[in-house]
């Protein structure tokens, strides 16, 4: 009885990222693609995107819904990455660089979101989005008009015979910020995989020995490690990632060590006073302000965290492998919309998530990414199709995770006024 | 409430407009002396100086450059001969030429640029009399050339099918007839003298349509050929002759484009040979006849032809130029040396000082003062100070303006709100930044007209969504999207004019019934977070359509892509359907504007039936569950039915909105064009002074008025101040999103606390 009802939660809770898992695979299966082209996108974009998805973690803990604002951080990034490239500064300390005007700029743009978002409390969602908006006004207004005429650029930069940004500019070449934490080093897949299963084991063992978690958890974790392992050396499996018809699966080590790095700080802050505070504010604003703790405060700190890491998060899409331009008017339009679709096909939801829903989240999303256009041609012969699918999964799983918060909250709110009415029946 | 307490912080509060005031004060008296300034004698007489000046310095400018340009030719050309030529770097090359150039200039500027005046007043009444000529002569051509633009528009924009209207072997007469019942101003006795070039541009538009007709099926057919023939080998070793034959037998298709013979054989002559060699040919693209961009249509002037009374003037301002010339010429005898090109310009130099469209006091000062005419010196600030007195009165008006709107804050907000009061502003602001740059206000107010009757309905659409209280109903792009598929559905059956434009209406409004009442099941279940949902919900269902227009089994040759065979296009235009049909019904000119009558009629009669409606039992059930739920369900109302009512009504009217704004735009865009409209018209009611809990008909018109009035202000103005840019972009996605952000602010405080 009590396992049925479990299931049945499960089941509600990641309804979203099963239906997505089950698209992938029929998505794969009709693309007719090569699955280790597939795979190797799929890395790809993995290391590309998810430091930005993992920007989402803890405005959502703190209750503030999906931070569509991140868009905002990324356009911090790209004043960052435009100052570097025009002052010429190439290689990692152009990436140092870029990253330390996001720092600064990012907060500050976080600190005036979060102000204004401390203004619409339970519209946080819309604002942020409506706010991104507006926020791309203003970054053409710096682009187009000030940049170059009031804030001298150097020509190389700027249009010529006109005031403004070009509109694409290049990463490659003797600018050298392509790649430039990418190529530092590679490692390969399976060496990874192997070495993740044995920091797996390892990380068990040591909880186990200091008494941290049971023989039970102790076990599992150990299964899980020899399982993943035990996968990747079925010949067909090492086949895929070792490339012998293809090429062989590798990931950049330091952009993976970066995105590892992040996971760890959103663990550790929630360990920290300052994320045992967004626990809190997030569960209720009312309980938390009467415990003491400042809300508004504590909420403009989690929009100013989300920013600045989103803002390297688009430092480190951008020098990424296959990107190699800078699409300075386009570039974080989309930003917001993908990441947050990426953590709810992930199993977050408004009010909770976490660092392994934001990675599995960002896996399906863009396994989906790659393979729609060539499954629409396969099964509609017609690969527009594929596109408007992609911008429909997009749209409609914000939509649907939107609709089930909502719809939840609206039962939870009733169960809370039905036990109120019983209590008071009770009493009486 | 004592008066103490109430005065002291006015007092400090009244320090800024009181400034403000006395600034506006200072520019207002400068302005009114400058203005008196301009009226005096001396300063008319110091002008006139100017003038003289400014015309002469005009005619040995021509010269001085053309001399400079000379001297540069020619070292140029001794540089070539020399033996090092091709060694000396192209920046060295240039510094030299440049070099003579400046320093002939120098020389030449020298000798010319005071030319001694021996004969002044003859000069002057030589002068004069141009002026005169031109005035007379520019005026009214630019009269007839207005007149026209207006019919070329007209045509050009109301007309599909030119084939059918000047099909071979129609005499001029018909022609004219069949343009006349699109443009019946050109069968009016003033303009017989246009005919002959509209029936010429009649023809020229019949052969330009014939042409892309053509290269359409041409294509259409090299498709069939790439597509439907398995195997090419079997057409081996054919001549032309009999590879035809054999062409025509198996394809009925091919049979009919006899006319492309030779275009055919030889792309089956290729793909016959990539046969053999065992490669296939791949089908030509697609072309993108659906997809082209949808821009104003600008008058060609090749087709115009002057009145006679316009002809005689011209000859007249000939004959003055010829006056001036002479008296030139003997100032400066060497304006006889130069070429006839030079000549042009020189005449083109001399006519644009002296004939100015605007000739006010201040723009004939500035003018010559562009031509280095210095006044003299005793009376220079006197002449500053009147041309700038327009400006000086524009500045004025605008800081008092400010003054007065600081002084009456507190009432003026309470009774309009903070938003509308601050666009007002800085609408009258842009109205006198208009004045500023000389832009038309009449024009534009037109303009403005136009775009109200254009999006009115869409911003209607929204005023029962927040009345019922769902706040501002992003997902009308539902409504937006049945709208389209009802004017899509008019298309696919060829009608065409009023039965289109109802058909559309009433097909739309009855596909928005059942979606809009599935939307509002939906947004029932979500009280609190509807702005949210229906924003993505919206969004989801125009990706969703995405895919249902390229499926939708259309099969209207005229809508859907030509060779694929299916999917909709992009950009449907609606010429020869209902284009602008509302919009020119009843249609007349007042002041040089064009009211569209039809569109503003039935705006104001949707307004008028949606504010019957809320007087109605019904309507009042509405609002009040709106506003305040809790009360409506004590005294019985279902609000859950209300916001139904609320939802579906405001569905329906954003598909009946769409319909008419794309009559008035002249074209339907399908796919992701929708996706924005909700924003749009949002942010019309909230600068209108609507709230996201409360709305009346007066704020939809206000709004619409207020928005597309700053928008259309602030893109000729911004374009002024920088042509190109995407200035007035910027400006509109910060003021809408910048509005919608506002009255978030205002209401979503503390809800989910």
């Amino acid at each position: 009885m009590r396992n049925t009802n479990q299931v049945k939660s499960h089941l509600e809770k990641y309804i979203v990222t099963y239906l997505f898992i089950a698209l992938s695979v029929l998505f794969i299966i009709a693309s007719g693609l090569d699955i280790n082209y597939v795979a190797s996108q799929l890395l790809l974009r993995l290391n590309r995107n998810a430091f930005i998805v993992l920007a989402l973690i803890i405005p959502i803990i703190a209750g503030m819904g999906i931070n569509f604002a991140i868009t905002i951080g990324a356009m911090a990034a790209q004043i960052g990455l435009l100052l570097t490239i025009n002052w010429g500064v190439s290689g990692v300390p152009g990436i140092l660089l870029a990253a330390a005007i996001t720092l600064p700029l990012g907060a500050f743009f976080g600190f005036l979101i979060g102000k204004l978002l401390n203004k619409m409390k339970g519209q946080e969602t819309i604002g942020s989005l409506i706010l991104g908006y507006f926020a791309n006004g203003a970054y053409q207004l710096l682009f187009l008009f000030i940049f170059g005429s009031i804030i001298p650029l150097n020509s190389n930069v700027t249009i010529v015979g006109a005031s403004g940004v070009q509109n694409t500019l290049n990463l490659t070449g003797s600018v050298g910020l392509y790649t430039a934490v990418d190529g530092i080093a590679h490692i390969s897949l399976l060496l990874a995989v192997y070495i993740f299963c044995g920091a797996l084991a390892l990380a068990a063992v040591i909880q186990f020995v200091r008494k941290k978690i049971t023989q039970k958890r102790l076990l599992a974790c150990i299964a899980l490690a020899v399982v993943i392992a035990g996968v990747f050396c079925i010949p067909a499996v090492a086949d895929v990632v070792n490339g012998s018809h293809g090429r062989e699966l590798k990931l950049p080590l330091v952009t993976w060590l970066l995105i590892l790095l992040l996971c760890l700080f959103n663990a550790t802050i929630m360990r920290t006073r300052l994320g045992q505070k967004f626990r809190a504010v997030g569960q209720s604003q009312t309980v938390a302000n009467a415990s003491g703790i400042n809300v508004d405060r504590t909420r403009v700190i989690a929009i100013m965290i989300s920013t600045v890491v989103a803002g390297w998060g688009q430092i480190v899409f951008m020098q990424s492998e296959g990107i190699g331009t800078f699409q300075t008017y386009a570039a974080h339009e989309q930003v917001g919309l993908y990441a947050g679709a990426a953590i709810l096909v992930g199993g977050a939801s408004i009010d909770r998530a976490t660092n392994l829903q934001a990675l599995v989240g960002t896996f399906l999303f863009h396994s989906l990414f790659i393979t729609a256009q060539s499954a629409a041609s396969a099964m509609f012969g017609n690969s527009a199709v594929g596109e408007y699918f992609r911008a429909f999964l997009s749209y409609g799983v914000i939509a649907v995770a939107l609709i089930m918060y909502a719809w939840r909250s609206a039962k939870q709110k009733k169960a809370g006024q039905m036990n109120l009415a019983e209590q008071r029946a009770a009493k009486s | 409430m004592s008066e103490k307490t109430k005065e002291k912080p006015s007092v400090r509060s009244r320090i800024v407009p009181i400034v403000l005031f006395i600034l506006a004060g200072i520019l207002l008296v400068a302005s009114v002396s400058g203005y008196a300034l301009q009226g005096t004698q001396e300063s008319k007489a110091n002008l006139d100086d100017m003038r003289t000046s400014a015309v002469l310095h005009a005619a040995s400018e021509g010269l001085i450059n053309s001399i400079a340009q000379q001297a540069r030719a020619d070292k140029l050309a001794e540089l070539r001969k020399d033996k090092n030529f091709r060694k000396r770097g192209l920046d060295e090359v240039n510094e030299i030429c440049d070099g003579a150039m400046n320093e002939a200039r120098a020389e030449a500027e020298k000798l010319y640029a005071n030319p001694v005046v021996q004969d002044k007043p003859a000069l002057e009444s030589a002068i004069i009399a141009y002026e005169t000529a031109l005035a007379a002569s520019g005026s009214l051509s630019q009269d007839e050339r207005a007149a026209y633009a207006d019919l070329y528009i007209q045509l050009v924009d109301n007309i599909s099918d030119w084939k059918a209207l000047a099909a071979d072997g129609m005499d001029d007469d018909a022609v004219i007839a069949a343009l006349g019942k699109t443009a019946p101003d050109l069968l009016k006795d003033e303009n017989a003298h246009l005919r002959a070039g509209f029936v010429r541009l009649a023809r020229d538009m019949a052969v330009k349509q014939q042409a892309k007709e053509d290269a359409e099926s041409q294509n259409q057919l090299l498709t069939v050929l790439a597509t439907a023939v398995p195997d090419w080998n079997e057409y081996a070793g054919l001549d032309k002759d009999a590879l035809w034959e054999k062409l025509t037998a198996e394809l009925p298709e091919i049979a009919a484009g006899e006319k492309f013979k030779d275009a055919l054989l030889s792309d089956a002559l290729a793909r016959v040979e990539a046969a053999q060699k065992g490669e296939t040919l791949s089908a030509p693209a697609e072309s993108e006849a659906g997809a082209e961009t949808v821009s104003e249509t600008q008058a060609d002037y090749r087709y115009f032809a002057a009145t006679e009374d316009l002809a005689q003037k011209e000859l007249a301002e000939n004959a003055a130029y010829d006056a001036l010339y002479a008296q030139l010429v003997t100032i400066i005898p060497d304006l006889g040396t130069l070429s006839s090109k030079l000549q042009g310009t020189l005449r083109e130099n001399i006519e644009k000082v002296l004939y100015l469209e605007d000739d006010g006091f201040s723009a004939r000062y500035n003018t010559y003062r562009s031509q280095k005419a210095e006044p003299e010196a005793s009376g220079a600030w006197k002449l500053n100070l009147a041309s700038l007195a327009q400006n000086l009165l524009l500045a004025g008006i605008a800081i008092l303006l400010l003054g007065l709107v600081v002084f009456f804050w507190d009432p003026l907000t309470q009774r309009f709100g903070v938003s509308r009061t601050i666009i007002a502003l800085f609408f009258v602001y842009l109205c006198l930044l208009a004045e500023f740059y000389n832009i038309s206000v009449r024009m534009m107010m037109g303009n403005v007209l136009e775009r109200m009757s254009m999006y009115g309905v869409l911003v209607l659409a929204m005023m029962p969504g927040i009345q019922c209280g769902i706040g501002l109903n992003m997902g009308m792009t539902i409504g937006c999207i049945s709208g389209l598929l009802g004017i899509v559905l008019a298309l696919q059956i060829n009608l065409v004019g009023f039965p289109a434009l109802a058909f559309a209406c009433v097909c739309g409004a009855v596909v928005a019934l059942p979606l809009g009442w599935a939307y509002s099941k939906l947004l029932n279940r979500m009280k609190g977070n509807e702005m949210t949902i229906s924003t993505y919900v919206g969004f989801s269902f125009v990706s969703l359509m995405c895919i249902g227009w390229m499926m939708l089994p259309f099969t209207n040759p005229k809508i859907i892509w030509l060779l694929s065979g299916k999917g909709l296009r992009v950009t449907h235009s609606l010429l020869g359907s209902f284009a602008h049909l509302l919009d020119n019904f009843l249609a007349f000119k007042v002041f040089g504007i064009k009211v569209p009558t039809g569109g503003l009629l039935f705006l104001g009669l949707c307004c008028f039936l949606v504010w019957l409606f809320s007087r109605s039992r019904l309507g009042i059930a509405m609002t009040a569950a709106g506003s305040n739920p809790r009360f409506a369900e004590a005294s019985g109302i279902s609000v859950n039915r209300m916001r139904t009512v609320g939802t579906v009504l405001s569905t329906v009217i954003a598909a009946v909105g769409i319909v008419i704004y794309s009559q008035a735009f002249g074209y339907a865009q399908l796919y992701t064009a929708p996706r924005q409209l909700g924003f749009v018209a949002s942010s019309a009611i909230l600068i209108g002074g609507a709230t996201v809990s409360k709305a009346k008909v007066s704020h939809v018109l206000i709004g619409v008025f207020l928005f597309e009035g700053v928008l259309v202000f602030g893109q000729q103005i911004a374009n002024s101040i920088m042509a190109g840019g995407g200035l007035s972009e910027v400006m509109r996605i910060m003021i809408s999103n910048g509005i919608i952000l506002y009255a978030l602010t205002q209401t979503g405080g503390g809800r989910r606390a």
